[in-house]
């Protein structure tokens, strides 16, 4: 077999390759929590009563720079929120860069700055690093690695039949940002990728409704919305319903996937968090939430059900209900 | 004296069968007994006579009651027992796994109605009059033998004088299932929106509010129609409104024949099958000029009508001053049709004014079946009430469910040798309508007897429900799951309905999920038990925003253009020829230029060789049509304007390869000078010169004889007739399907076909998806 694009689309795909063969190929995978198995947000190590929480993300963006952020944002983002959305707070990043010979320093340097103010925003020290460079034409690849210390770890499978569905934004900015740009598509408003870190976002819910009260969390970023919210619903064995009307999208950004025919709800979002609360205290999530700088935008989607196990609904009033499907294929590839 | 044991198979329950079998007893000084064994058939013994049994056997084959199909009768001697009559005996359970089928819901006869107006008659104005050669069948039963027990009309007890009918072997009424009157059975109540319930006549009033212009939902036997008065243009564009159709043809129901003929042109063939027991609507040809609302069919040279069928619709025509109306399945685009009173006022609150329900459940949703007239030729269109679940043969014994494909579905259950097509499923890329197929595909389970399952078989395409559903079910009863091709399949529906072992098939349709993960859809196919392959198709062209297409056929007209012309130039000539359909597009200009773009740098763009997006292409560059707000309607627009055609300008279409190359059609009608509707009409015929004179290429090739078009685009008779014509000039046959769906409604059959041959090692599973 050779290895395609959609491999690591985040999609089925990439979800059948990572079980043929890392899962396959790997013996120990845990480290007395949750390991590589859950193909979780990031693996937990008991410490104490708390659990340190390890993450790893590549970013390889295309292009470098972008309205709304560049690889750099992007390389502490990424890290940041799969720290976050396991319910940890980020302590410490790594940092590895893998540079293509002939690439410009001042570019470089502008990566570095990016990647500096982030990790302010969060706020979040870079403690420890590599730097390759390769005759190979990638241009920049930033890889990072997290390190958070969790009360209570928060999984994708805990989510319960009967809670509440909360997202922190609008849906869909990154990718159709990226796609409109990249692709030198002219919308009559420019759009903007979300990214950013949003641990502030998480731990503002935390502090409100207590960390028990959040049964499942993701990022919704490779695969977009419908594949967090799938992957929830999956590995939680429940169903999920969420309203059309209900899911947030700006304009533009809606505007642009109708022209594209691409689904804003199947695109990366580098910048919000899917989160699953317990019923009784959602309102109070969705406050918390929208008193953050990152979730003013937030809104309720939807519920999690006891039928339809392991699938998604989606409403759409009128038109009735259809599955809302994890994307195959990546309808935007090499956005983070 | 002899005795013997016959057994009889067919459609010979619910149909007056067993009274009949007492009749002839009787007439041929017969003894014994006749006995329904449920799904089993009938039973008889007869004593007698040899040759009074010899005329009793020749009057049970060609005697029996008008919707009874005698198709297998074993008989045995055995010897006599002395009966001292001959007499009905009780029904048993079934459950032997034989194959007598259930007789479809049958419209009102011709006995009845003439009681239904007799004022001296028990049943006088009573709508749900019923005898054993008429009313509900397929939709009242839950359970085999045929018996009340087993219908929704066993709320409703007999009364003594029903009773006495039922229980006479002499009367119309002998076991007639659902025989009741006025004092024992279901009734008619007017309500208004939130439920209140109107005091005087139901039927009188709801006639009298809609010839005032009200909608009103009305409970029948498949489920609810929404009616109005078709003669009134306001209401009618009210309803559009209302209903979330801007655009899609409503069916018509007419007080009788002589209404009809006053708008529409009716010929032998579609009269015949109007006055039929099954009563569909049939798409006939306007009258010109059409004395009704053109808003009743917009842009369409058909309209879909059909004949009253139940006694409601007789008694509302008796009381209204209007001889036509609207009867649209009670549903938003996509759902299933409502047919439940609770969900009535619930779902139907905004699109009715008032409501008439009855209080007899509907268990089995059918929707009215659709019927048009090709090239002569009857071509289903819907296969619904009046059809199902009657079968049809195939050549093999498995017992199998071929679950169809997604938009106008159906599935089908194969058992021994025939094919059970389901209702009319509809659009199960709703999760409402997959559950709705859920449900019926339980409920032919349990009439058909089906246990165990050889075979699941589903489309090829790896997203639809449907595909996911056969997986399911394969999955979790360890049975053996097989994919067929799309239009593999329905060139399989050709061979099975006209019982062939080889063709060249034209699959000609809108969407279809190909071996190599384009859309097909405009296809030269060669299949026979030995092999199945493709030997030609319209050559690629590239679909911006896939699917989007569909709904905005400019985009397929553009990416067909970009073959041919640079962007700059095929900006020009969109913007030259259809300027509107720019403006149409949701978001206008700024849309078009993404369109551009996305052709310009292969941005989601998906490639497709369909037949029905070519058709939209030209429905929009020849400013006919440029939104499908229902599936086919650029199409069927188009073709409507081409029989404002006449002159043939000649137009052809090179083949190159193996290769359609349709964009040189276009690049003809862009160069031509000549009136848009001769465009349209020769545009039509060149297709259909291509297809034909391929396929005949193809089977002189493949010494083939035989011939046949499937999938949605062999409902336009222009390109079906060009193609008989010469396949036919060829000395070979051509073959269409008059009993199977052409469309998608139809596939299930192809699929159980080709099944059917997998499963008797002809075919490998490579050879329906490679
Ligand atoms: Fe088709
Ligand atoms: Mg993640
Ligand atoms: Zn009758
Ligand atoms: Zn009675």
């Amino acid at each position: 077999m050779k290895i395609k694009l959609e491999h690591g689309a985040g999609g089925e795909l990439m979800e059948e390759f990572i079980k043929d063969f890392i899962l396959k190929n790997l013996s120990l995978k845990s480290a007395g929590g949750i390991g590589l198995e859950a193909l979780d947000d990031g693996a937990t190590i008991p410490f104490g009563d708390k659990h340190i929480v390890f993450t790893i993300d590549g970013h390889t963006v295309k292009p470098l720079f972008f309205p709304g952020g560049d690889i750099g944002r992007l390389a502490v983002s990424g890290t940041v929120n799969d720290l976050a959305v396991m319910g940890a707070e980020p302590l410490a990043l790594a940092n590895s860069m893998i540079i293509q010979e002939g690439f410009d320093s001042g570019d470089f340097e502008k990566i570095l700055r990016s990647m500096d103010e982030t990790a302010k925003e969060v706020p979040v020290p870079i403690v420890t690093g590599d730097t390759k460079v390769v005759e190979d034409k990638i241009g920049i690849f930033v890889i990072t690695a997290g390190l958070g210390i969790a009360e209570r770890v928060i999984t994708d499978s805990g989510a319960k039949i009967g809670d509440v569905v909360l997202v922190s934004g609008t849906v869909g900015d990154h990718g159709i940002a990226i796609m409109s740009h990249r692709e030198g598509i002219a919308f009559e408003t420019e759009l903007k990728s979300d990214v950013a870190p949003i641990w502030e976002v998480v731990k503002a819910v935390a502090d409100a409704i207590g960390w028990e009260n959040i049964h499942a969390m993701k990022d919704p970023t490779r695969g977009g919305l419908s594949n967090a919210l799938n992957e929830i619903a999956r590995k939680s064995n429940v169903g999920i319903l969420v309203r059309e009307s209900d899911i947030p999208v700006k304009p533009e950004v809606r505007a642009a996937s109708d022209m594209l025919g691409i689904s804003p709800y199947e695109v990366a979002n580098e910048g919000k968090v899917v989160m699953i609360v317990a019923r009784e205290y959602a309102e109070e999530a969705l406050e918390a939430m929208r008193k953050t700088k990152r979730g003013k935008d937030a809104a309720i989607i939807g519920e999690v059900i006891a039928e339809y196990k392991g699938k998604v609904i989606l409403e759409t009033g009128i038109g009735g209900k259809r599955f809302m499907e994890p994307p195959v294929g990546d309808p935007v590839p090499r956005v983070c | 004296m002899k005795a013997y044991h016959i057994h009889v198979e067919g459609i010979v329950q619910g149909v007056g069968f067993r009274p009949f079998v007492y009749r002839i007893a009787h007439e041929h000084n017969l003894r014994g007994y006749v006995k329904n064994l449920g799904d089993a058939g009938v039973e008889i013994v007869v004593e007698g006579n040899e040759s009074d049994i010899k005329a009793f056997l020749n009057d049970l084959k060609h005697k029996a009651p008008p919707l009874a199909k005698v198709e297998k009768v074993k008989k045995k001697e055995i010897p006599p027992q002395g009966f001292d009559s001959f007499y009905i005996e009780k029904s048993s359970q079934g459950g032997s796994g034989g194959d007598s089928i259930i007789p479809p819901d049958v419209s009102i006869c011709e006995d009845c109605v003439r009681e239904l107006f007799d004022p001296t008659n028990k049943r006088y104005m009573y709508p749900f009059i019923v005898c054993t050669n008429c009313g509900p069948r397929f939709t009242i039963i839950e359970d085999l033998p045929y018996d009340r027990i087993n219908t929704t009309m066993r709320e409703f007890e007999m009364c003594e004088f029903c009773e006495s009918e039922y229980k006479d072997p002499l009367n119309r009424r002998y076991h007639a299932e659902p025989v009741c009157c006025p004092v024992c059975g279901p009734s008619y109540r007017l309500y208004t929106r939130d439920g209140k319930e109107i005091i005087g006549d139901p039927i009188k009033k709801t006639a009298e509010l809609i010839d005032k212009g009200y909608i009103v939902a009305i409970k029948g036997i498949g489920g609810i129609h929404i009616a109005c008065d078709a003669t009134n243009e306001d209401v009618v564009e009210e309803l559009r409104k209302r209903i979330l159709r801007p655009q899609q043809p409503f069916a018509l129901m007419a007080k009788d024949l002589e209404t009809i003929e006053s708008f529409a042109i009716i010929s032998d063939a579609e009269k015949e099958e109007l006055l039929s027991y099954r009563k569909p609507i049939i798409a006939l040809r306007k009258k010109e000029p059409f004395p009704l609302p053109e808003a009743l069919a917009p842009g369409l040279h058909t309209i879909g009508v059909m004949l009253p069928y139940s006694g409601i619709h007789y008694l509302l025509f008796h009381y209204s001053k209007s001889p036509v109306y609207v009867m649209t399945s009670a549903n938003y685009p996509g759902l299933p049709m409502v047919k439940d009173n609770d969900k009535a006022f619930k779902e139907l609150k905004d699109l009715a004014d008032y409501f008439l329900l009855h209080n007899r459940k509907i268990l089995n949703r059918a929707d009215d079946s659709v019927i048009r007239f090709v090239d002569g030729k009857r071509a289903v269109i819907r296969r619904s009430r009046g059809f199902v679940p009657l079968p049809i043969d195939i050549p093999f014994e498995f017992t199998g469910l071929a679950v169809g494909a997604e938009l106008l579905n159906a599935f089908g259950f194969a058992k021994n040798g025939r094919i059970y097509p389901s209702q009319y499923i509809g659009n199960t890329s709703k999760v409402e309508v997959l559950e709705f197929m859920r449900e019926a595909i339980a409920h032919f389970r349990k009439i058909l007897r089906i246990k165990n399952l050889d075979l699941v078989i589903s489309d090829l395409h790896p997203l639809y429900n449907t595909t996911k559903l056969a997986m399911e079910i394969a999955e979790n009863e360890g049975v053996e799951f097989l994919q067929v091709q799309h239009h593999y399949a329905h060139i399989a529906s050709v061979m099975a309905e006209n019982k062939l072992d080889e063709i060249i098939g034209i699959a000609v349709d809108g969407v279809g999920y190909g071996v190599d993960g384009n859309t097909w859809g405009g296809e030269v196919i060669y299949m026979s038990y030995e092999d199945v392959e493709r030997l030609a198709h319209i050559e690629y062209y590239p679909l911006p925003g896939g699917d989007l297409a569909s709904y905005y056929p400019l985009r397929a007209l553009m990416g067909i253009l970009s073959k041919i012309y640079a962007i700059e130039e095929l900006k020009e000539i969109i913007q030259r020829c259809c300027p509107k359909a720019i403006d149409s597009l949701k978001y206008g200009k700024v849309e078009f230029n993404v369109i551009l773009n996305q052709l310009a740098r292969d941005i989601n763009v998906s490639y497709a060789s369909s037949t029905g997006r070519v058709l939209d292409a030209f429905s929009v560059m020849l400013n006919v049509a440029y939104r499908r707000t229902y599936e086919g309607e650029p199409a069927m627009k188009l073709e409507s304007f081409a029989f404002r055609g006449k002159n043939d300008l000649g137009f052809s279409i090179p083949i190159d390869c193996e290769k359609i190359k349709v964009e040189e059609l276009f690049r003809q009608a862009l160069e031509v000078s000549a009136n848009p509707a001769d465009i349209a009409y020769s545009v039509h015929l060149a297709l259909g010169r291509a297809f034909g004179e391929i396929a005949v290429e193809k089977a002189k090739e493949f010494g083939v004889k035989n011939v046949g078009i499937s999938g949605g685009v062999a409902y336009n008779e222009l390109i079906v007739k060009t193609i008989r014509k010469i396949v036919e000039r060829n000395g070979l046959k051509f073959y269409v399907t008059q009993e199977v769906p052409r469309g998608d409604n139809g596939i299930n059959v192809g699929q159980a076909f080709l099944g059917g041959l997998y499963l008797e090692g002809y075919l490998s599973k490579e050879d329906l998806t490679l």
